[in-house]
């Protein structure tokens, strides 16, 4: 007993000699750090309950990091996409600005502007509402610009409704591997692709305005992905006017590809039906039908279908395009006819015994041109019957999203 | 005689000790956010230095993970009376179980950081030593939970800071202090609790998180790679009463172990710093890059892959790899990148790791083939 007692004094004379638990036991409590408006809203996202709504005020708010959502069921919402602001122009961390991973998700009324990286991504989450939101890089359409304005990744029940997308450099309202996808109200400007559905299937996009981007509205379906066999979009009653914006994505990416002046472009999609929109001084082409062998991008996939296949093209405006093609074989068409390129535009190539009308039919679109550019026999002999694709196919079925609509 | 004698000491040491809130055993928090470290009493901070409880573990991962050259000093505790259990060769920890992770800076007499290879230490002097971080990932009832706490300047707390936080770091790169040129300086970032899921959700994403480093074939590796021979951690996990059985010896190779073949090494560097997301379950499964050894299918792998959505961080280049052509592939492009929007991994760097991207330079320039049609 002898030892523990002077054991125990000993131990006491150390602890007040160097003062050790002056810190642990906090009889001297160290300061609580303060937290700016940006560690606030990230720290309400993180502790947010479902049916929280989070609310950005009024006013341009300096981000710096990435800011990330996890909670199903959470709403931001700002005061308007031209009031609530949030500036990412002095950006430091993260690939995105806001990054979300949460079903039931609701965005509305703010603005994310001059991230570095993507603006607005969701990622794998089910019902997501987008709503009234601009994304947009405001030093206009530059290659250092971040890749997607609003971007929903592996998502299903997808509205976006009455957004802006402006300057991305690769695409303003991207939609990538999805199912049940509206984009509608919305306006994409100034990106290399306007609006863009990916790799998905079960979209609407309509009521939308497209201009002044590279290519104005995209329909892709690319190899090598999880989730692939885009198919059954419908793109209607959009203006697809004048996006003839030089081509500034990053080497590398398909969108790279799309020549400026591209109206719309179907790749490798099937059973896409385009109608009731107003094409107008798209200066490559109105609209393009392609494969994706048209890229000569070597590809092992088995998986993967690289035609395009029942695309349905019928009641559109065309007017006043393909005069200045930013394509070596549509310039070499135009010198050889002396006239513009056509208003549609098909790359001719699919798999043998299949016949054009299975790729491309057309209705009646007011007397709109067209051309098969015989892509496979390197343009050889490029065929403008239009008559060949006369036909009607089923109307593609109405996507409903209820209840987030 | 001798023994007896003993119980009475500790417990007469454990009495004192509470008075001086230090070697009280660590505390479970079933569900509140405490704001400080030391509300877990992990810990035993003196002056001195930072000391592991006595009841925890220290451990090491077979493989780990680069980030901004710090030094990490990793515990386990489980409550006393519980038990992991060992199922399908993976560790099951219970309810109950907290794991942290310190980071930490050496520094010389000048109080200057330095960059230097981790020692694997299993306490912190503060005197050679900056605290910059501490992150627990904790097992509760509804899953694992994760919270980064951030030292402060006295270094006699670390506070809770769910949104991350950063800081200026300057880093000399040897111990001659003659040239500054070769400091390396950079923003430290220490990760809100949604990028720690970013990292330990591997599974996204309704997997929840998990363990990256406290993980079966990680603890029962042999280490052989500069932090001395270390063998099967699951036998230490037993002899505290954590498991009934030890785990079988494992294999899994450190991307530092210089006696093991350059594509063992390489892939090791690929799993533990990409595949928590590029794996088919994972966040980054988006872009069909599988980095976790998994695929056969050398697409997947990143051989002649194009990109999908890397927008600027493809660096104008058309594959992720290409086969004997570092230069020409996207990988070490993202890898040699500090742009916040190009570099991978996403997370856990704002330097370029040098020696890891040497390792997967000299990895793609011995491969064969190429990638035209």
């Amino acid at each position: 007993m002898e030892n523990i007692n002077s054991r125990s004094i000993k131990l006491l004379g150390i602890s007040l000699v160097t003062g050790i638990f002056l810190t642990a036991c906090g009889s001297e409590e160290p300061a609580m750090p303060e937290l700016s408006f940006e560690e606030s809203l990230q720290e309400q996202l993180i502790q947010a309950q479902s049916g929280d709504v989070i609310e950005i005020p009024a006013g341009t708010h300096d981000m710096t990091r990435s800011l990330s959502l996890t909670v199903p069921g959470v709403t931001i919402r700002g005061a308007g996409m031209d009031a609530s602001i949030l500036s990412f122009k002095n950006q430091i961390q993260g690939a995105e600005g806001l990054l979300v991973s949460a079903d039931d998700f609701v965005i509305e009324d703010l603005a994310i502007e001059d991230t570095v990286g993507d603006a607005l991504k969701i990622n794998e989450s089910t019902n997501v509402v987008v709503r009234r939101v601009r994304t947009e890089w405001t030093g206009g359409a530059l290659t250092t610009n971040g890749a997607y304005g609003i971007y929903p990744v592996q998502t299903e029940n997808v509205l976006i409704d009455g957004a802006v997308a402006i300057g991305a450099s690769d695409a303003g309202i991207y939609v990538g591997q999805s199912t049940q996808i509206i984009v509608r109200n919305s306006r994409a400007e100034y990106n290399v692709a306007g609006i863009e559905i990916e790799n998905s299937t079960f979209a609407d996009v309509y009521d939308n305005i497209a201009t002044n981007n590279t290519g104005g509205i995209l329909v892709f379906d690319l190899p090598n992905l999880p989730v692939q066999g885009g198919r059954n979009t419908r793109v209607f009653n959009n203006q697809i006017v004048s996006n003839n914006t030089a081509n500034f994505a990053p080497e590398g990416n398909i969108v790279g590809t799309v020549p400026a002046g591209t109206g719309l472009m179907v790749l490798a999609n099937d059973n896409i039906e385009v109608f009731g929109n107003e094409f107008d001084n798209n200066q490559t082409a109105h609209a393009l039908v392609v494969s994706y062998l048209i890229n000569e991008i070597p590809f092992d996939d088995p998986n993967y279908d690289p035609f395009p296949e029942a695309i349905y093209i019928h009641n559109n405006q065309f007017s006043n395009g393909g005069k200045n093609p930013d394509s070596d074989p549509l310039n070499m068409l135009k010198e050889a006819t002396g006239q513009a390129i056509p208003d549609i535009v098909w790359d001719g190539m699919m798999i043998p015994g299949k016949q054009g009308k299975d790729i491309i039919c057309l209705g009646d679109n007011g007397g709109a041109s067209f051309v098969n550019l015989d892509a496979a026999n390197g343009f050889a002999e490029p065929s403008f019957d239009a008559a060949a694709h006369q036909c009607t196919l089923p109307n593609l079925s109405v996507i409903s999203l209820s209840p987030a609509e | 005689m001798i023994i007896r004698f003993m119980r009475p000491l500790v417990v007469g040491a454990i009495l004192f000790s509470l008075l001086a809130c230090s070697e009280s055993p660590p505390v479970f928090h079933e569900s509140e956010r405490p704001l400080r470290l030391s509300d877990w009493n992990l810990f035993d901070l003196s002056e001195e230095q930072l000391t592991p409880s006595a009841a925890s573990m220290v451990f090491h991962p077979a493989n780990q993970l680069f980030t901004d050259y710090a030094h990490k000093m990793r515990t386990l505790w489980i409550p006393q009376g519980l038990q992991a259990q060992l199922l399908d060769d993976e560790i099951h920890y219970p309810v109950g179980t907290v794991i942290s992770k310190t980071f930490y800076y050496p520094r010389n007499s000048e109080g200057q950081l330095l960059k230097t290879t981790d020692p694997g230490n299993e306490a912190i002097t503060l005197q050679e030593n900056l605290l910059v971080e501490t992150r627990l990932l904790v097992h509760r009832e509804s899953g694992w939970d994760a919270f980064p706490y951030v030292w402060n300047q006295e270094q006699n707390e670390a506070f809770l800071r769910v949104a991350g936080t950063s800081q200026a770091v300057a880093l000399k790169t040897d111990n001659s202090e003659s040239d500054d040129s070769d400091d390396l300086d950079f923003m430290y970032f220490v990760p809100n609790e949604n990028q720690c899921s970013g990292c330990h959700t591997t599974d996204h994403p309704g997997g929840g998180m998990r363990p990256l480093g406290a993980i079966a074939n990680q603890l029962s590796s042999t280490i052989s790679d500069g932090r001395g021979e270390i063998s099967n951690q699951t036998v230490a996990m037993m002899e505290k009463g954590w498991l009934s059985q030890q785990a079988a010896d494992a294999a899994t190779i450190s991307w530092r172990n210089e006696s093991a073949s350059l594509e063992d090494r390489a892939l090791a560097y690929l799993d533990i710093h990409c595949a928590h997301c590029h794996n088919p379950k994972g966040a980054a499964d988006t872009s069909g890059l599988f980095l976790d050894g998994s695929s056969s299918d050398i697409v997947s792998m990143g051989i002649c892959k194009p990109p999908v959505a890397a927008g600027g961080g493809a660096g104008n280049l058309q594959y992720s790899i290409v086969p004997s052509e570092p230069d020409q592939s996207i990988l070490v492009y993202r890898m040699e990148s500090s742009e916040p929007d190009e570099m991978m991994p996403e997370l856990g760097r704002s330097l370029i790791h040098s020696e890891g991207v040497q390792l997967i330079r000299q990895w793609i320039s011995a491969m064969s083939g190429s990638c035209q049609n």
